[in-house]
């Protein structure tokens, strides 16, 4: 019996091999040992409310990610840092029958500059080493910030970009600011890889063009001539809550004339949108207060959100004429912020 | 007048280290769920999933099938006997009968070898229900018509309180000013960090249970009497409590299933909730709709103030019946108001119970009351806090309500809090969108009567002196749910007995093990248990003393002419033992210590112990529902808010806080602030945040600490916590008065003066959202522009 095969250990066989294996005593010490840390991680945090039963694989590489997805189809679930997706095995609004786990792909896990392509994160990268990056503090620290204002610390250290984004959560913090970035992601599948604009990857909440074969891998930051970046999101207090609105900005500006903006909202319809009409507004015009304002009014005009527990969609609407103003005011003012 | 007498303490106001803080900040203090004993099983409540319906049918078949399940009972299964607070309103049983009142009612249990199987074992269970027509709000409730919940409170009216002191109407003919407010509260939860768990266990005819609770006595007393058990049969005991608030006073579901289980299956039971089910197990802060009739003079001395109530009170009555009658009984103590009329409806609804939660029924009326008079104040141009000022309660007076107030020091408060927050320079000058505000609040310290009539004395305390004299064994009920009551009462204990404190332990919440103590709620315990282990600590210093006398006498240590004071022999009085030294008072250098003569008196007389007791004897008031407000002692405090308010998003921020507390002797000044800082975390969030949802069909929608926002340290402003240096209460050991529950009453007055201050439009609603602030400044703009 053989369980250091890493990519084949799979917690039910492992209890089935258990309870019928005729191994001698010590590997079978071994197993309960294994089969015991195993149950204790998934058994923590939660609410005691137990996981369902899966397979669970981890890989050694992103072709045989893939493979897996392929062959599992709708039944396999990537597991990163499972953030969402083990809280939604617990309320059972999902119920993977197999979870591959990436987290032997240490290649997925680099920030790093590339000449001519840009800033390219890695799909693993988590949100407080976005919020520690020397890259990104340096050059778009408007990413940082955005990451930072995501949920709490704990959450931070384990919750990774790639499922921020592959969530396709519509309050989500990550995308509206990559977006305004124009940032692109990489997929890879069994049949290679595609890059597409990250503001192309979402069709609905929790709605991807993603198919089943396919992991996010990176997320590339372009070359920018963007002078600068602001994302503010509008949580119901400061720490531990989710977006109410956020709102992302990149803009570029050259003696007082906005020669090119991006302005991306978030939570504010099923996808993270670009306020377009506002981006056209605003170019080729001299800032000013009541320009800004004016751009506020028109941001209102390109979100459609829904009213829940947290806000209705008439207060979210305003709040997007206020914080596209004064995320818009920021960037003009202090840069990559 | 109250007079403090300074003395110089050893213990008595130090910050001494919480006797449980290495265990808690190691990790190593075990709460009830970590207990774990050999065989013991696993078991959790089967509740209801609609909010009103009569039970058809329980099929367990399946679960029964089930690998590893143990039992499985309902109703029929148990004692159908009735409980609650007051034996007018035993309106609940241990599971449902025939009927369902809301969602999350207890309908039986299941008990398996582990947690999964009981997991499991619940999902397999099919109840069918004949629905009936549910009423989810009081406006429901009171309909003609409505759906009847209860057949004992007709119109769904559980409650119903009439007080009447003066004549309101004839006063509030010569008023300067007369006006009335509409105010609204809502439904919060305690949120402790520690969720209820019970284990039970039985012994021959003996049962054990431990439970996560605030009264190991009243637990017992309920189980008792609902299982015709004799109390003596059945040893209730707590380990670590992590919180309470006033959620684990009211026996839960899980205290009976697990004795009754246990005894089934001849295994120990640990019956358990997640923390959905805490909030489903309810009892927190009813929802109170409030109006304010208030006539002042010129100077807003207040003539008469008439007070109505309606609260939400869920399905059942538990504690409800006390916060109705708290909800008016303690504004005459804060403020001197000669006619005053109360009037409360508790109507029952098809959600979970509402009960005690840390201020018990006076924080939102607190908070109606306090922005009330910022509004009068307003209109008669005075000062908010003149207006305070003008109505405060003095020293050794009398309420209305026939209450006896000894120390009160509200008005030095008052003073205290608005020169330290820089009030005058502030107020009404701070701009758009900044403001201060300021509120008060008190609490009695500890309720006047026991909950259940009896002639038990409140708090019996015991203490054992080791064999070689070198620790002390401190006993009580009382309950540390956090609040620190096991340091101060050791602090108490050691200061009477004149020995460290490090050498004191306390044995605290067993009913076989420890004396008899009501337990943590009603700001009690520091006063109540406080008095009797300072007591059994004066009986043990008075026997030490009468021990040394012997060994002076007996030792040619004594000179000729130290045997003897005067004309007289060497008496017991005329020593004194501080900090382990027993000297003789007029030669200090003449010394024993402690431990030889306690090793003395253990060889010579045997074990010595020490014991006290103590009762609050009669209080006053003799209204109907007057034991609901009385208290052998009063605490006041003034707090003082200022906040930021984003005029354009409505974004709420508590920029700093002050408080300013007369809680007479301060045992420990650092528990003490720590009392003023989680106050103020609590009433802050309640004022802004805070408030438990549910949809229209009565199921709960935020359950969790994602959706039922509590601030964030990021939320916490400063607090700067002081006291009034003069505060000294004769009825208190040592001169104290509580802090714990009285300290959140001003705070969600302070923070909405606060936000009126900085907004200029009246919240008349909790909790004060953002959204909340931003549309009532959207309705301002709109109503300027017309």
């Amino acid at each position: 019996m053989v369980i250091g095969h890493r990519s084949k250990c799979i917690y039910q066989q492992i209890i089935r091999m258990l309870q019928f294996s005729e191994e001698g005593d010590a590997e079978r010490q071994i197993v309960v040992k294994f089969v015991m840390q195993v149950d204790n991680y998934l058994k923590r945090g939660g609410e005691n409310v137990y996981l369902p039963d899966f397979e669970y694989y981890t890989p050694d590489s992103i072709a045989e990610a893939c493979q897996l997805l392929s062959q599992f189809g709708a039944s396999a679930k990537v597991i990163a840092g499972g953030t969402d997706l083990v809280n939604k095995m617990k309320k059972e609004l999902l119920a993977p029958e197999v979870l591959v786990s990436i987290k032997n792909l240490d290649q997925l896990k680099k920030i790093e500059y590339v000449p001519g392509r840009g800033v390219v994160i890695g799909a693993r990268v988590t949100h407080n080493e976005l919020v520690k990056s020397e890259v990104l503090n340096e050059k778009y620290s408007s990413v940082s910030n955005a990451a930072q204002q995501m949920a709490h610390n704990q959450v931070r250290n384990a919750g990774t970009v790639g499922g921020n984004i592959c969530n396709a959560v519509p309050s989500a913090d990550l995308p509206p600011i990559f977006i305004a970035f124009n940032a692109t992601v990489k997929l890879t599948g069994v049949n290679g890889e595609r890059t597409l604009a990250l503001e192309d990857l979402f069709t609905g909440p929790g709605k991807t063009v993603m198919t089943q074969d396919e992991l996010i891998t990176e997320v590339v930051i372009p070359d920018q001539k963007m002078t600068g970046s602001n994302y503010i999101k509008f949580g119901l207090r400061k720490s531990g809550a989710l977006a109410v609105v956020g709102v992302a900005v990149a803009v570029q500006v050259e003696n007082n004339v906005i020669k090119d903006a991006r302005v991306a909202l978030g939570a504010v319809a099923a996808t993270p949108v670009r306020a377009k009409k506002t981006e056209d507004f605003l170019k080729g015009k001299e800032v000013s207060d009541e320009l800004l304002a004016e751009a506020g009014f028109i941001a209102t005009g390109e979100c459609k959100p829904i009213s829940d527990i947290r806000a209705s969609a008439e207060y979210r609407t305003d709040l997007v004429r206020v914080f596209t103003k004064r995320a818009l005011r920021k960037a003009i003012d202090e840069g990559h912020v | 007048m109250s007079v403090k007498v300074k003395q110089d303490y050893s213990y008595v106001g130090k910050s001494v280290t919480r006797n449980d803080a290495q265990l808690k900040t190691t990790g190593r203090a075990q709460y009830t769920a970590d207990l774990k004993f050999p065989n013991m099983l696993y078991g959790k409540l089967i509740r209801s999933t609609i909010a009103h319906g009569r039970i058809k049918n329980i099929d367990t078949s399946e679960a029964e099938k089930l690998n590893g399940v143990k039992a499985i009972i309902t109703a029929k299964d148990v004692p159908s006997m009735k409980w609650g607070l007051s034996p007018a309103r035993f309106d609940e049983n241990i599971f449902a009968i025939d009927k369902v009142l809301y969602v999350g009612d207890k309908i039986g249990a299941v008990c398996a070898v582990d947690e999964e199987t009981v997991y499991k074992a619940l999902k397999l269970i099919k109840v069918e229900y004949e629905e009936l027509p549910a009423v989810l709000t009081v406006e429901e409730s009171k309909k003609e018509g409505a759906p009847q919940i209860f057949e004992e409170y007709p119109g769904n009216v559980n409650t119903e309180i009439h007080h009447k002191f003066g004549d309101c109407d004839e006063a509030l003919k010569d008023a300067y000013y007369v006006r009335t407010d509409r105010l609204q509260g809502q439904r919060t939860y305690h949120a402790f960090i520690e969720n209820h768990c019970s284990i039970g266990m039985w012994d021959g005819d003996k049962a054990t249970l431990y439970s996560s609770c605030q009264s190991v006595h009243y637990l017992q007393y309920h189980i008792a009497r609902v299982l015709g058990m004799k109390m003596g049969n059945l040893r209730v005991l707590k380990t670590h409590v992590g919180a309470g608030f006033g959620g684990k006073l009211d026996p839960t579901g899980l205290d009976f299933s697990a004795v009754i289980l246990s005894k089934m299956l001849g295994q120990p039971v640990k019956m358990f909730y997640d923390h959905e089910e805490t909030f489903l197990n309810g009892h927190g802060r009813h929802a109170i709709g409030m109006e304010l009739t208030t006539g002042v003079d010129k100077n807003g001395k207040i003539l008469a103030h008439k007070f109505t109530a309606i609260m939400d009170g869920g399905a059942y009555t538990g504690l409800g019946i006390a916060s109705a009658y708290y909800a008016g009984s303690l504004l005459g103590v804060l403020y001197n108001i000669e006619n005053y009329q109360f009037d409360c409806y508790r109507y029952v609804t098809n959600l979970p119970p509402c009960g005690a939660q840390r201020g018990h029924g006076q924080p939102q009326p607190r908070y109606a009351f306090e922005h009330h008079l910022d509004l009068i104040g307003e209109a008669i141009g005075v000062d908010p806090i003149d207006m305070r000022l003008v109505n405060a309660r003095q020293n050794n007076t009398v309420t209305t309500a026939g209450y006896e107030v000894k120390s009160y020091h509200l008005g030095k408060a008052n003073e205290m809090a608005r020169d330290a927050s820089g009030w005058k320079e502030k107020r009404g000058k701070l701009g758009v969108g900044r403001g201060i505000g300021v509120g008060n609040g008190g609490f009695v310290t500890g309720a006047g009567f026991c909950q259940y009539r009896t002639d038990l004395p409140h708090s019996i305390g015991m203490i054992k002196i080791y064999d070689d004299g070198t620790q002390a064994f401190v006993y009580s009920q009382a309950i540390d749910i956090g609040q620190g009551s096991d340091t101060v009462l050791l602090q108490m204990a050691a200061e009477a007995m004149g020995i460290p404190y490090e050498n004191c332990k306390m044995y605290a919440g067993d009913t076989d093990l420890s004396t008899l103590d009501f337990g943590a709620y009603a700001s009690r315990q520091t006063l109540m248990a406080g008095w009797a282990v300072k007591r059994a600590g004066e009986e043990v210093k008075q026997k030490i003393l009468e021990q040394a006398v012997e060994m002076f006498k007996e030792s040619g240590r004594i000179k000729e002419g130290w045997a003897y004071i005067g004309n007289r022999e060497l008496r017991p009085d005329d020593l004194d033992c501080k900090e382990g030294i027993v000297f003789v008072k007029q030669e200090p250098n003449l010394t024993l210590t402690f431990e030889e003569v306690a090793r003395k008196y253990f060889v010579t007389k045997g074990v010595l112990i020490g014991r006290g007791w103590y009762h609050p004897g009669k209080l006053g008031g003799n209204h109907k529902g007057a034991a609901v407000g009385t208290s052998p002692a009063y605490s006041s405090a003034t707090q003082i808010a200022e906040v930021k308010v984003d005029m354009e998003t409505g974004q709420i921020e508590c920029v700093d806080t002050w408080d300013v507390h007369d809680s007479g002797t301060i045992i420990n000044p650092k528990l003490f602030h720590g009392q003023v800082h989680g106050a103020f975390y609590m009433g802050i969030g309640e004022t802004i945040w805070e408030e438990v949802k549910f949809d229209n069909k009565g199921k709960l929608l935020n359950g969790n600490f994602s959706e039922y926002r509590l601030p964030t340290a990021l939320d916490m402003p400063p607090v700067l916590s002081l006291t009034v240096e003069d505060s000294w209460e004769p009825n208190g050991p040592y001169g104290l008065k509580e802090v714990g529950e009285g300290a959140t009453t001003p705070t969600m007055g302070a923070v909405a003066n606060a936000i009126y201050d900085a907004m200029g439009v009246s919240m008349t609603e909790l909790p004060i959202t953002y959204e909340k602030v931003w549309r009532a400044l959207k309705d301002k703009e709109k109503n300027e522009k017309k």
